[in-house]
């Protein structure tokens, strides 16, 4: 957008610098026809047409010079250039070489949107610690300092140190007037991420709206009172009746598997027992007591297993519901 | 009158100096970022071609950005973003020649990333179009490369014949395609004595180690029920014989397949790294 309004300028630039040119070649031309009239002369008036024609190709050769030759960009390194490049790539999505062109810019010039703009290419690239660095550097700008703190905020959040996230929260140094309600809700969000101990309930849904309310609460409680399997019942549970552990953990198929091969090797170590063949006794009775003893370590081990999926799922299904709302922050316009 | 014509060209001279030198910035542009791709510095030269594309604002050097830029990614391999690239420099070629030379490259980007069929439609078109009569060997030649990256030399060898009946390529085709093993013959001679198929693909231990497991699992079984031991003899039978000859089918038709692989790799790693001719 910013590079098409620039050349329609140029053109502007241009079309004016040509009319100066004809204002400037009228009177010479008026002249001329004067001269050409009052001296009556043949040859004069020869020459006059030849210098017109010579003219009309000049024109002609300076209007195609014109439309087929570039725009003024003498230097594509100035830092004027590289801040309209910059922002080319901005609106292109690659944040990673328009922070380049932003830092490049910065070094020459001061300017908070810019220094913005570099700090919002870091946050969308996931260099969190950089771009947390760089709002600081807009706090106090009078257009864009709530806006770098929010941004602020949402870089050390994103960044992953909840707990440090909600102590900077909570002390208050750097909290925006007008987003403090966006950063305390993004403080109890944290909250979903980590291990810490969930705050009250009340606390809690206070900073969402009534229309989200029930899905909050809905992870609240997914959180507060997750539907683990115990890994000891489980456990037990197998060494009563094989398979029964795996049963409890979900694994159906898994549970009868384990309860049929186990039952079936105990009855061909007593079957050959009782036919007098002690080796194959022996061996059919060691393979049952060994998938005996693995049945009840698997049952353990898959009430684990479970409980990790439980976990899993659940962070997947927070992380993409805030993510996809965008933490519940407003978008910035000027960004767009 | 003659100072106002010395005006006038000096102010002509003047505006058409500053576009030529203007026009020559954006030529040292595509120098500098042509230089810094020669040297293998991909991220920075996209960089800059994207400079030169922002910058030119007559579109005098799109098609030759577009271009360099896909070459980059596809030497990043980031096959995509190069596909991308080389399509949007097809969109902006000028000639046919530019137009041929950026499908290539897709076609070229497709055969590096596998997507086998993508390739041989793209060829497909270029092979129909009249435009492109005269690159015949090329279509084929590209065509022969699709083949080898689908691993199917003996299509391949084809191809290149086209071009050359004594083509490098074709000879290296047919050299690879003798080499492989066949799975079916394996899997059969297995069928018929356990461990044949993995002792033909060279595996002598393993083949050895599966007739005797055979063997001792047979005779289990057969004694069991000549001592009218059904019961023992059903389960030896089919736990243990029964496993151990599906093993070794299956054992067999995975050696060659590995096989097959290993040959495979060996003649793309010789393409790689000592074959001069033009690769993907």
């Amino acid at each position: 957008m910013i590079h098409r309004s620039e050349t329609l300028l140029s053109g502007l630039i241009r079309i004016d610098l040509l009319r100066r040119i004809v204002r400037l070649v009228k009177p010479i031309r008026s002249a001329e026809l004067r001269r050409a009239c009052s001296a009556e002369s043949r040859r004069e008036a020869s020459h006059f047409v030849d210098c017109l024609q010579v003219r009309i190709l000049f024109f002609f050769f300076l209007f195609t010079v014109e439309i087929f030759t570039q725009p003024g960009n003498s230097n594509l390194f100035s830092a004027g250039n590289r801040l309209k490049f910059g922002n080319y790539l901005f609106s292109q999505n690659d944040y990673l070489r328009a922070a380049e062109e932003y830092r490049a810019y910065l070094k020459v010039e001061s300017d908070d949107t810019a220094r913005f703009k570099l700090a919002e290419s870091l946050l969308r690239i996931d260099r969190f610690t950089e771009a947390a660095d760089h709002f600081k550097g807009v706090f106090f700008s009078r257009g864009l300092g709530d806006y770098a703190r929010l941004e602020f905020y949402k870089a050390l959040f994103l960044g992953g140190g909840y707990v440090r996230f909600r102590q900077t929260v909570n002390q208050e140094n750097y909290m925006p007037d007008k987003f403090s309600t966006e950063v305390k809700r993004l403080g109890m969000i944290s909250y979903f991420f980590d291990n810490s101990v969930l705050p009250d309930s009340s606390e809690m849904f206070h900073y969402f709206d009534d229309s989200v309310k029930i899905r909050i609460r809905k992870f609240y409680l997914m959180k507060k009172f997750p539907a683990y399997k115990n890994p000891l019942k489980a456990a037990i549970l197998s060494a009563v009746i094989p398979g029964a552990g795996k049963i409890y953990t979900g694994e159906i198929g898994d549970g009868i598997t384990a309860f049929a091969a186990t039952g079936l090797l105990a009855f061909l170590a007593v079957d050959n027992f009782k036919a007098g063949h002690n080796f194959r006794g022996w061996l059919f009775g060691g393979l049952a007591a060994f998938f005996y003893a693995g049945n009840i370590y698997g049952s353990a081990a898959s009430a684990q297993i479970y409980n990790a999926g439980i976990k899993f799922d659940f962070n997947r299904e927070v992380k993409l519901y805030f993510e996809k709302r965008n933490y519940f922050l407003p978008s910035i316009d000027f960004l767009k | 009158m003659l100072n106002f014509d010395y005006k006038i060209f000096f102010i002509f001279f003047l505006i058409l100096f500053s576009k030529l030198l203007s026009q020559n910035q954006l030529k040292l542009q595509l120098d500098y970022a042509n230089n810094l791709y020669n040297s293998g510095q991909y991220f920075d030269a996209i960089t800059e071609y994207k400079r030169l594309q922002f910058f030119d604002s007559s579109k005098i050097f799109i098609y030759q950005s577009d271009y360099q830029i896909g070459l980059c990614y596809k030497a990043g391999g980031h096959f995509d973003n190069a596909v991308k690239y080389f399509s949007l420099a097809e969109m902006n070629s000028k000639t046919y020649q530019q137009k041929f030379d950026s499908k290539i490259q897709i076609i070229r980007t497709n055969i590096l990333r596998r997507t086998t069929d993508r390739a041989l439609q793209l060829l497909d078109s270029l092979d129909n179009s009249s435009y492109f009569e005269t690159k015949k060997d090329t279509i084929n030649y590209w065509r022969g490369w699709t083949y080898i990256f689908a691993d199917d030399w003996k299509t391949a060898a084809l191809f290149f014949d086209k071009i050359d009946a004594q083509h490098p390529l074709k000879k290296l085709c047919i050299k690879v395609e003798n080499s492989k093993y066949s799975v079916t013959f394996a899997k059969v001679i297995s069928y018929i004595l356990p461990g044949a198929g993995q002792i033909y693909t060279g595996h002598l231990l393993s083949g050895f180690l599966s007739l005797g497991w055979n063997l001792l699992a047979g005779y289990w079984t057969i004694n069991s029920f000549a001592a009218n031991r059904i019961f023992d003899g059903f389960t030896a039978g089919t736990l243990v014989w029964l496993r151990f000859y599906r093993g070794n089918v299956q054992n067999a038709e995975n050696f060659a397949r590995e096989r097959n692989i290993d040959i495979s790799n060996k003649a793309l790693h010789y393409l790689q790294t000592q074959y001069e001719g033009i690769k993907p």
